[in-house]
């Protein structure tokens, strides 16, 4: 009896560690295999999401006729405005290792990172079309004072599991005609 | 429509379109570190090797944003505010999978 509780004992104690061991092997395994995947496949699913934004966008600016998000600072000069309040969307993307290590090889010989140009401005593209759809579902007809913000979500502490990504986030004032 | 916030009108324009703003109260704030737990973390990093939306981060800064909002809204409150205005965001990571949201804007009353 005394056997079974000194093994349950360690047992409990080595269970985390054997836990870890576990993830580190499947994620050795894993991970170049999600490599070769990423980059068999990332390129098209930017064009595509790239497409698929753009599709929207173009449906949501046919519905209106127009572009209901603008940056002016001042509301529109219009004195039937009733209602008013803040809107945001936010989007978190990155790279995949295989256009980051793309990116090396640009970085090397110099000029523009046009990989990191284009994840980057779908994701901006993306958020755009999502505080529109937001502004839309809300009810508002107008979208004044947009600001579109970009945050690094790589922190510069740690160099383990770091996330490589962007945070795209994008505000403003939604107002109401009557 | 979710423009009032626990009754505060919350807008990020200077004043208040079809509103006079009567008093300014001083600047307001609110801030949240929130962090994902460990199983949506190891998604995360797997999703970023093969490049693309990492929706478990984008849901994370969804949720903070809010909050933090709110305790600027509940800031606000507490000294009496009608309406927020001018109301700017900062975001910064702390470490990986934590991240600071941060809300400020002007507190002021309206009529």
């Amino acid at each position: 009896m005394a056997e079974f509780a000194i093994l349950g004992i360690l047992g409990i104690f080595a269970l985390p560690f054997l836990l870890l061991t576990l993830f580190w092997a499947i994620y050795g395994i894993a991970m170049p295999l999600m490599f070769i995947w990423g980059m068999l496949t990332s390129g098209r699913n930017l064009d595509k999401m790239i497409e698929e934004t753009n599709a929207r966008e173009r449906s949501t600016r046919a519905t209106l006729g127009r572009d209901p998000l603008s940056t002016v600072d001042r509301w529109m000069v219009r004195s039937d405005v009733t209602n008013s309040g803040l809107i945001y969307a936010s989007g978190v993307f990155g790279p995949s290792y295989w256009q980051l290590m793309i990116a090396w090889v640009n970085n090397l010989t110099g000029g523009s990172v046009t990989v990191f140009q284009k994840v980057i401005s779908a994701g901006r593209a993306e958020v755009m079309q999502r505080l529109r759809e937001n502004a839309i579902e809300a009810g508002w007809d107008d979208v004044v004072n947009v600001r579109i913000d970009t945050a690094d979500m790589t922190p510069q502490s740690s160099q383990r599991g770091r996330i490589r990504g962007v945070e795209v986030f994008a505000y403003g004032t939604g107002i109401k005609y009557s | 429509m979710e423009q009032v916030v626990n009754g505060i009108l919350v807008v990020n324009t200077e004043t208040i379109p079809g509103k006079m703003i009567t008093e300014t109260l001083g600047v307001v704030s609110g801030s949240t570190v929130r962090a994902k737990h460990l199983g949506k973390d190891i998604f995360a990093g797997l999703k970023n090797i093969v490049g693309g939306e990492l929706a478990q981060y984008t849901e994370l800064l969804q949720e903070s944003r809010q909050e933090a909002v709110g305790r600027m809204v509940a800031d606000a409150m507490s000294i009496g505010a009608t309406a927020v205005v001018n109301v700017r965001f900062a975001t910064s990571a702390i470490t990986a999978g934590a991240a600071e949201l941060f809300a400020y804007g002007t507190a002021v009353k309206y009529e």
